[in-house]
């Protein structure tokens, strides 16, 4: 299984400036593998987000095509590729993600409950005690915080069972126990079950994790380090 | 999901159930009043079965005839008995059919006065088919018939001029002044002027006729014009005016007209206002809600999905909005019935039982249809939402 | 202020309307020679249910104790509202009359409402207790 982005592109439009158009990311091709921990690196501004919500099939690319084994993800049908990103598409957004109007649980069990009746409780109880957040189960999210959340939304992910895991600043509210133990959860993630998960931070806490870093600056792809000793 | 979105914003689903409480209200309330006016004057011309009714000439002006009619106001008038004979000879009269007019003392039976009517059952047309739906039977000596809004049971014993009369009948409504009166026949009606005679309340035109009449509704053969054997009746009868039927009604069309027109304009502007002030907050409810809806489809929900969750919910709060709203105007209009009716001064008989139904589940429905309509806008810009834009504005 | 307060707040409104309505706009029938009839004495009756349920509404505000049995006895005092015009004491005989048209209805609406509060506030101030 293999996630690969080919030549793409993203122009925004601005009204100021002189140019009406700028380059949040311009063309490049790259690919995450499964069985392993990409970490995206760069300023804020670079262009990350918008990088790795193209590549979540959130965001359609103004030239390019992003490929998940052989689907070309934005020439499917909204509905399809809405399916598609269910079942094989884990994301954690930036920020405060929950559904305000469910419960703690019901939030971790929402990406389930979308396309079927029964859901992995089981599993994200077992996660939530992990992350010491299993208390707070019924509780809603205004009630918790930003660390909690954050948690949360990984919990949401890890239960969704995705074959790509993408996660946007996972680690942005949480102290450096929590740091620890959600990079090394993902980390396990990609190396025993041998899903690709894809991190964005600008942070340097998940580089000890990483298989592969790409650093990013001004919608380009700078550099490309390897880990010595990991295999690509 | 829906459901748990509605209950767990409770304030943003009451404000918007209670504005489509509005509109529910304000529509039902406002097409039982209009239905209920239209069935009144349906009622009324039936019960006008007359074309024209010969009445003393100071009844004009005295105690306006047409309030006895409209509002049940008690008044008592006599002519010379003579007139239904002479009437009947009139060429163009096919029938011709007395009534006698007495109000009771309000000491008597009831806190207050009381129309009674006497009519001749041989020759009535107009009061008898209306009361032979609810008696089999005639009315026999000191038994009477009650229209709807006289309280009295039938086997009681209400005392007219301290005659015991026994209510043997109560009559189905009809929305007119009618509803309020006591009717009798000729002998009991007799037995009740010479009571009140007694009492001091005279009803002698002469003082050695005792036959009198207040009323003669009077039937135009087929093929003769009304007009013509309306003046010819004039012309022969003296201190008798000859009020057409046709121009009482048109005079409570014209009102009854008026007033629906009011009514409607209401409604329509209330319509109008109440659905911008939907339509917006369901835009302002737009930008509240981008982020949750980003966060479902970056979870995978297809925009097909929002877009029914958006017009469920908003649909859910146009269903109780609606329910709410017919039940609340029911409780009013029916509760109020006789308030409604005696302000509006206008015939008043509310819609059988079948058509309120009908037209609370038109309500509801119309509630639901409007409130999904306002909500569709932001449903459709809602499930547009780009989850990579509107995720990031939020932070 | 407590959620099991509101009710009784519901309900000291509603006392206050249905005891001084019915010595204004909700008033039984008087004739204009100042005689009265039975619908006068129903008048009566609800002024005086309207200011028990108006003290009875201030108690649940005031005991946090009593809430409960407060609540449970202004039901009562409801239901009897609801039934005295019209069904223990009489009103006028024309449907079109005042007490008829105006006070039986209006009485029972706002007895009936302040009942559904009683019940609520039973059920809220129950709940603790369980």
């Amino acid at each position: 299984m293999i996630l690969k982005a080919d030549n793409i592109s993203k122009t925004f439009f601005r009204n100021t400036g002189s140019a009406n158009y700028f380059y949040a990311v311009s063309s490049m091709s790259l690919e995450v593998p499964s069985g392993s921990v990409t970490v995206l690196t760069g300023r804020s501004g670079s262009g990350k987000t918008t990088l790795l919500n193209m590549l979540a099939g959130i965001l359609e690319p103004t030239k390019g095509k992003v490929l998940l084994d052989d689907t070309d993800l934005y020439s499917l049908k909204d509905d399809e590729l809405s399916r598609f990103r269910n079942k094989r598409i884990g994301v954690v957004p930036q920020g405060r993600s929950a559904v305000d109007t469910l419960t703690v649980m019901e939030n971790i069990l929402l990406p389930a409950k979308l396309y079927e009746k029964t859901a992995p409780a089981e599993e994200a109880r077992q996660r939530m005690d992990d992350f010491e957040i299993d208390h707070l189960a019924d509780a809603m999210p205004r009630e918790l915080s930003g660390g909690e959340l954050r948690r949360m939304a990984i919990i949401r992910a890890l239960v969704q069972n995705p074959d790509v895991l993408f996660a946007d600043e996972p680690t942005g509210d949480l102290d450096d126990e929590n740091t620890e133990k959600v990079l090394s959860a993902l980390s396990s993630f990609a190396h025993d079950q041998k899903k690709a998960v894809f991190i964005v931070t600008h942070e340097n806490d998940a580089l000890k994790y990483a298989d592969r870093i790409f650093r990013m600056e001004k919608g380009q792809i700078d550099l490309q380090e390897n880990q010595s000793g990991e295999s690509v | 999901m829906s459901v748990k979105n509605l209950k767990r914003k409770p304030g943003r689903t009451i404000a918007l159930v209670l504005l489509t409480a509005f509109l529910a209200l304000a529509v039902f309330g406002g097409s039982v009043v209009v239905l209920s006016l239209r069935n009144g004057l349906q009622s009324l011309e039936a019960r006008l079965g007359a074309d024209i009714i010969l009445v003393p000439s100071e009844a004009q002006s005295k105690v306006s005839f047409q309030n006895m009619f409209l509002q049940g106001t008690t008044g008592a008038f006599y002519m010379d008995a003579s007139v239904t004979e002479k009437a009947l000879e009139v060429p163009g009269v096919e029938k011709a059919a007395p009534q006698v007019f007495l109000a009771s003392l309000k000491a008597d039976c009831c806190s207050i006065k009381i129309q009674v009517i006497g009519i001749d059952p041989e020759k009535d047309f107009t009061v008898q088919p209306w009361i032979a739906r609810s008696l089999t039977g005639e009315l026999g000596d000191l038994e009477v018939a009650v229209g709807c809004k006289v309280e009295a049971d039938i086997g009681e014993i209400i005392r007219i001029y301290e005659q015991r009369c026994k209510v043997i009948a109560r009559l189905e409504p009809t929305g007119t002044g009618l509803d309020t009166a006591v009717y009798c026949n000729m002998d009991t009606m007799n037995k009740l002027l010479a009571a009140a005679e007694a009492k001091g309340i005279s009803h002698k035109i002469t003082s050695d006729d005792d036959s009198v009449v207040s009323a003669v509704y009077i039937k135009v053969k087929d093929g003769y014009d009304i007009d013509t054997v309306n003046t010819a009746l004039t012309g022969k009868l003296r201190k008798v005016t000859a009020v057409r039927t046709r121009s009482m009604i048109t005079g409570v069309s014209d009102s009854l007209a008026g007033v629906s027109r009011t009514v409607t304009t209401m409604i329509v502007v209330i319509w109008v206002l109440a659905f911008i002030i939907l339509l917006l907050s369901y835009v302002m409810i737009i930008r509240e809600r981008s982020r949750e809806f980003a966060v479902l489809r970056v979870l995978g929900a297809s925009r097909k999905m929002l877009g029914r969750m958006a017009l469920l919910e908003s649909a859910a709060c146009g269903l109780m909005g609606g329910i709410l709203g017919v039940i609340v105007a029911a409780v009013g209009v029916f509760a109020f019935a006789s308030l409604i009716e005696s302000s509006l001064g206008l015939p008043y008989l509310m819609p059988v039982f079948s058509t309120v139904l009908l037209l609370a589940i038109g309500t509801i429905l119309l509630s639901i249809a409007v409130s999904a309509a306002a909500s569709a806008l932001s449903a459709w810009r809602l499930s547009r939402v780009n989850p990579g834009t509107a995720l990031r504005e939020g932070n | 202020m407590k959620k099991q307060m509101i009710p009784g707040c519901v309900m000291l409104v509603l006392a206050l309307v249905i005891s001084i309505g019915s010595l204004t706009f909700l008033s039984p029938c008087i004739h204009e020679d100042g005689s009265v009839g039975a619908c006068w004495w129903a008048g009566r009756a609800l002024l005086g249910l309207g200011c028990l349920l108006g003290v009875l509404a201030l108690l649940t505000l005031v005991s946090g104790r009593a809430r409960f049995g407060t609540y449970l006895s202004s039901i009562a005092v409801c239901i009897l509202g609801i039934l005295t015009p019209g069904t223990l004491i009489s009103m006028c005989r024309m449907s079109s009359m005042h007490c008829r048209a105006v006070m039986q209805p209006a009485m029972i609406i706002l007895f009936s409402v302040s009942a559904l509060a009683a019940v609520i506030g039973v059920l809220l101030s129950g709940k603790g207790k369980a």
